[in-house]
């Protein structure tokens, strides 16, 4: 037996003491004591019931637990790679779909933009051709009035070059008591007035 | 002032803490956790192939699973390489089997690791003992395998008269008993070191001088510290004996290795 003696003194320090007792017999070492049995030899019944056990753990894992186990696992994994691959395959078909779509749009933005350029060219020679027509137009009716206020002006010219004649007659046979040659006095205003008006 | 204070206690004797009592004649508290070790190591497994393998695997599926990937992953593929995948079921059983062996050292109400007794490693020894060497055998030739294992080339042949001695005691002699007393040393010491400081802490706490119960914590404290390196230790030493079960059978399978 062993027996151990923890002593504490004043200076706290503790020893434990360990004294071979037998123990069948309880006397101190150096008696006579019962050996019993070797506590490290292994007892039959032990090994039986472990060999034993072991043994058709290992019959039950080996023929089909494990193999069961593991077949699933497989198939799992075989599921899970074929999810894998039918992913990838849906996944490099939408990406071929986006490209198609993309290059689709791109197609459709091309020839929206040819249109619109094409608009934008017939607009800017229609536009060219309005403002051609109506400048035409001012013109033709700008020329039309200069005329009219041409033909207007001479209207004009002519009724005060007669008027003035004959203002001019008038105060001539007034102040010298004869009348003036009227085509003379008419082309002395008419001199006069260019005069004036250069 | 000097304080004498005695604190006794019997450490029981060796062969009570280790050799049990029959539960039903024949059959005692190792032999019994043995068969619990195989009946829970088969009912994980039955519960796991029994589970649809198609979905995410959980509880005893994945318990299962993972035990599987270890043994082949960190086991096999570092010892054996591919060949060895045929191997699984055994060594897989064999870290089980160890593992649910050891574990009950630190189980409350059980705590006997049942390989703390030699009848168990000793038996899983000779059988890992046996099959390298029918392996062997049946990979090399009975000649060839002898003639690798006991004059390893490369060697020069003067050397032969030490190395073939050598090589006969390590490979065919010392290999299993190492294996075993390795096996059952670690679990009979953890479990003696448990025993020592939960008797410690409880002649401490039940000390005539209250003095002395409060040092009670120390020794309680080592207690709960052991205990946990324990769970450490029953999975370490479940490893070990099944690695070196693989490195064993490889290198009789693949004397070049």
């Amino acid at each position: 037996m062993l027996t151990a003696f923890v002593n504490i003194n004043s200076s706290w320090q503790v020893r434990v003491s360990f004294d071979a007792v037998s123990a069948e017999t309880g006397s101190e070492e150096g008696a006579p004591v019962s050996a019993g049995p070797n506590p490290i030899a292994p007892e039959i019944k032990e090994l039986a019931w472990g060999a034993g056990s072991f043994i058709v753990f290992l019959f039950l894992m080996r023929l089909f637990l494990v193999p069961k186990v593991r077949k699933g696992m497989a198939s799992r994994y075989e599921s899970i790679q074929a999810d894998h691959e039918y992913a990838s395959a849906t996944r490099d078909g939408a990406r071929a779909d986006v490209a198609r779509y993309e290059s689709a749009v791109a197609e459709i933005r091309s020839e929206a933009a040819r249109r619109l350029e094409a608009a934008r060219l017939t607009l800017d020679k229609e536009r060219s051709a309005k403002i051609a027509e109506i400048n035409e137009q001012i013109a033709a009716r700008r020329a039309q009035a200069e005329t009219e206020v041409a033909a207007a002006r001479a209207a004009a010219q002519g009724q005060i070059v007669s008027a003035v004649t004959a203002v001019t007659t008038r105060a001539t046979q007034i102040a010298v008591g004869v009348s003036p040659d009227n085509a003379v006095v008419t082309r002395s205003v008419q001199q006069a007035m260019e005069g004036t008006r250069s | 002032m000097i304080i004498n204070s005695i604190l006794s206690f019997e450490f029981p004797p060796i062969n009570e803490l280790l050799r049990w009592r029959d539960v039903v004649p024949g059959l005692n508290k190792v032999g019994i956790i043995a068969v619990a070790a195989a009946l829970i190591g088969t009912l994980v497994f039955l519960s796991a192939a029994r589970k649809d393998p198609k979905v995410a695997p959980k509880g005893t599926r994945n318990l299962a699973e993972v035990g599987v990937e270890f043994i082949e992953n960190n086991i096999i593929m570092q010892t054996m390489g591919r060949d060895g995948l045929g191997w699984t079921p055994f060594l897989l059983t064999l870290f089980v089997f160890v593992y649910l062996c050891n574990v009950p050292g630190i189980i409350p109400f059980i705590q006997m690791p049942a390989t703390a007794r030699m009848a168990i490693p000793m038996f899983l020894a000779v059988l890992v003992w046996v099959i390298f060497n029918v392996q062997g055998i049946k990979h090399q030739g009975f000649f060839g395998y002898f003639k690798s294992v006991l004059f390893p080339p490369g060697v020069p042949k003067a050397l032969y008269i030490l190395v073939t001695p050598i090589e006969f005691i390590s490979t065919l002699i010392v290999r299993p008993f190492s294996l075993a007393v390795r096996l059952f040393a670690n679990m009979l010491a953890g479990h003696l070191l448990l025993v020592i400081f939960a008797l410690l802490s409880e002649a401490l706490f039940q000390a005539r001088d209250k003095i002395l119960i409060p040092i009670g914590v120390l020794p309680f404290f080592m207690l709960v510290f052991l205990t946990g390196f324990e769970v450490l230790v029953a999975f370490l030493q479940a490893y070990i004996f099944t690695i070196l079960a693989a490195v064993y059978i490889a290198g009789a399978v693949h004397p070049e290795h």
